[in-house]
């Protein structure tokens, strides 16, 4: 199954060091395939070095690509992760 | 076996704002009069004399390219009077035409600034002889506008040989960089690689300029290399030679044991040679690419060792057999 949408970055400080591992700690825990893209540039999800390097600011939008049995189940749980600010980190 | 998925990208068109802004230094370029046309497009990487359009003549006029104005259009305008000058510039300056650029140094003439701002478009002076600002104006907008892609691996130079190396994360690419730094091998990108196809003949890899240097090791977190092994051991760009891709937990049938296919795969269009190397307890990784890349490099200069190796036994057995 492959899944797509596009979400807003909402925290203050955009997607940071802490963010980025934060995205990358929850994504690791699903099997499927994700990938981030910004500006017609797609990383890997699971990769903290191709995330910090997408330098996605707050109000920007990203697209998530969920691939894999779970995708349905990483999808949700990352798109929270996402909207809520990454758990508060500013 | 998985090649490297990667999402190609291909610009159709580069504004004259950022043209400007890459190449104000290697092409001499200075903006003369107002800002008036920065977000124009440049739609076609290459350069275009307005000669004969500044003649009158606009059939087949390449209006989609950078104009460049030389020292043959300039004695043709100043030999004409001062307000059949002024029509031809505003004829120029009537096309969609991205930017000026008016070569060697010389002074740009006031009603070309006027009639070009006016229509909101920018106009530099280059201080570069003609011929070679289109040379290398046509050859950095050729870059500008060749089809690149992010690759998930990391890449290194050893011993002169561009690697790749890919594999799922956590499969340990990151630690065997480590490995492949402390033998004297230099990082051009950890974990996302910048690929670009260059003049259709090679990839060159790169490191966006944000994770330049920076390492991610699981444990101990992101580490500078340069600061640690000393700046050599970074490399801003290298041509692409080899695809290493770590397996985990890999079949044994499932893997290349005399080495005499070499497979490759399409990266932005060209054959690159790839090869599997299974990841497992025990195993010096690091080592083994380093081997892999001295063997590309022993084939790269004409010997192969497996088919070197498979002939002599072909010849002992036709021996053999004649015995």
């Amino acid at each position: 199954m492959m899944l797509e949408k596009e979400f807003t970055i909402t925290n203050k400080n955009g997607m940071h060091a802490r963010p980025a591992a934060q995205f990358v700690k929850h994504a690791s825990q699903f099997q499927c395939e994700i990938w981030m893209e910004k500006d017609d540039e797609q990383v890997n999800g699971k990769s903290i070095m191709g995330l910090m390097m997408l330098a996605a600011a707050r109000g920007e939008t990203v697209k998530l690509t969920a691939e894999g049995a779970d995708a349905e189940k990483a999808m949700k749980d990352l798109g929270d992760l996402i909207e809520t600010g990454f758990g508060d980190v500013e | 076996m998985s090649s490297i998925p990667h999402k190609v990208r291909r610009p159709g068109f580069i504004t004259v704002g950022q043209f400007f802004q890459e190449n104000q230094g290697p092409l001499k370029l200075k903006l003369i009069g107002e800002n008036a046309g920065s977000l124009r497009k440049i739609q076609e990487p290459s350069i275009n004399r307005p000669g004969l359009a500044l003649s009158g003549f606009f059939d087949y006029f390449a209006f989609k390219r950078v104009q460049v104005i030389g020292n043959s259009e300039l004695a043709f305008l100043e030999g004409l009077d001062k307000n059949a000058r002024l029509r031809r510039y505003e004829a120029l300056c009537g096309w969609d035409i991205p930017c000026i650029v008016v070569a060697r140094g010389r002074i740009v003439p006031e009603d070309l600034i006027q009639a070009a701002n006016k229509a909101g478009i920018s106009v530099y002076q280059t201080s570069m002889v003609t011929m070679k600002f289109i040379n290398l104006a046509t050859m950095r907008l050729d870059w500008a506008f060749s089809p690149s892609t992010t690759a998930h691996g990391s890449m290194v130079d050893v011993q002169g040989i561009g690697v790749l190396i890919a594999g799922p994360s956590g499969s340990g690419k990151s630690e065997s960089v480590i490995g492949l730094l402390q033998r004297g091998a230099s990082l051009v990108a950890d974990d996302a690689v910048r690929l670009r196809l260059s003049e259709e003949r090679e990839v060159v890899g790169s490191s966006p300029d944000i994770t330049r240097s920076k390492i991610e090791v699981r444990g101990l977190g992101i580490l500078d290399v340069a600061r640690l092994f000393g700046v050599g051991s970074v490399r801003l760009s290298k041509r692409l030679d080899l695809i290493v891709h770590l397996r985990v937990g890999i079949e044994l049938h499932e893997l290349e044991r005399v080495g005499a296919e070499v497979r490759t795969e399409d990266i932005l269009g060209l054959p690159i040679p790839s090869v599997d190397l299974p990841v497992a307890p025990g195993r010096d990784i690091s080592g083994l690419i380093e081997l892999a890349a001295l063997n590309f490099k022993l084939k790269a200069f004409g010997y192969d060792s497996a088919a070197d190796f498979n002939e002599t036994l072909l010849k002992k057995m036709a021996n053999d057999q004649l015995g």
